[in-house]
């Protein structure tokens, strides 16, 4: 039998094109970058070994996602390598599950981008309270959002793959207003 | 309103699910002596003028199961626990009234 490989295929590609859009005069106030192919990792530590868990986590770009529950991510790793190394590592602390096809990430960078997320969330994006790699789940245009401060103007928004696109409509219409490129 | 989630921080009410009141307590038992208990378990709720338990899923945030507790005449939130806390302590309070 012939062996197969298939392309991975972001779902946002049809829908991200690049560009400038929006107010089209002055710099543009946040650009958008859809993070892909990535590999996404859920992590959700057993009873009693939450500690044990993000001790064991160090090292890699795991993000808070709940009580005892972490994202990890890895960008340009194969299919299925980083959920085989964590499963073997975690074995017994933690369950974890390949996330990497269900959800998509959206980098938006600029100096208008609190400007922007602050439309659809409710948390305190102030960088007293929310500095560079903390996390937060919240809704955003009632789609569950795992938001991550990257850096002082850049942000990740990770959502489901399935409300991806109603997302990224919504976020670049709420960006028009300073201009956006798509990169 | 805001409810402060004790993993999230401060947070609308819209991000949260009510389940309801959090004071009845589950039997433990199936014995056919505990179905009066059971039938209150199940079917009997107070309507309390004042504070109250309630259960709230952080559906649009952790996910966490909560206890809220709020006014039901002011709509004063005085706080929230996580779940697990909240029957601990229910559990020990129950131990304290035999003991």
């Amino acid at each position: 039998m012939t062996e197969r490989t298939f392309n991975r295929v972001s779902p946002l590609q049809d829908v991200a094109v690049q560009g400038r859009f929006g107010a089209d005069r002055g710099a543009v106030g946040v650009s958008f970058t859809v993070r892909h192919p990535m590999s996404i990792i859920t992590v959700i530590a057993r009873a009693g070994q939450g500690a044990a868990t993000a001790e064991a986590l160090k090292g890699y770009d795991a993000q808070w996602a709940g009580p005892d529950q972490w994202f990890v991510l890895a960008e340009g790793r194969g299919e299925g390598a980083l959920y085989r190394e964590l499963k073997s590592k975690l074995s017994g602390l933690a369950s974890v599950s390949d996330q990497s096809h269900g959800r998509v990430i959206i980098r938006i960078a600029g100096t208008k981008a609190r400007a922007v997320l602050a439309k659809g969330t409710p948390v305190d994006l102030h960088a007293d309270v929310f500095p560079a790699g903390k996390s937060a789940l919240t809704q955003m245009a009632h789609v569950g959002v795992h938001l991550t401060r990257v850096d002082a103007d850049t942000y990740d928004l990770s959502v489901f793959r399935g409300f991806s696109e109603s997302f990224w409509e919504w976020i670049t219409e709420q960006a028009e207003e300073f201009g956006y490129q798509v990169i | 309103m805001l409810i402060p989630c004790p993993h999230c921080g401060t947070r609308p009410v819209e991000e949260f699910t009510f389940l309801g009141d959090a004071a009845p307590t589950r039997p433990t038992t199936n014995d056919p002596s505990s179905m009066e208990a059971w039938y209150e378990y199940v079917y009997l709720r107070n309507n309390p003028r004042g504070t109250i338990d309630e259960y709230a899923h952080h559906s649009g945030g952790c996910r966490a199961w909560l206890v809220v507790q709020r006014n039901t005449e002011t709509h004063e939130v005085y706080g929230a626990v996580t779940a697990r806390a909240f029957a601990s302590r229910k559990e020990a309070v129950a131990k304290g009234e035999q003991a």
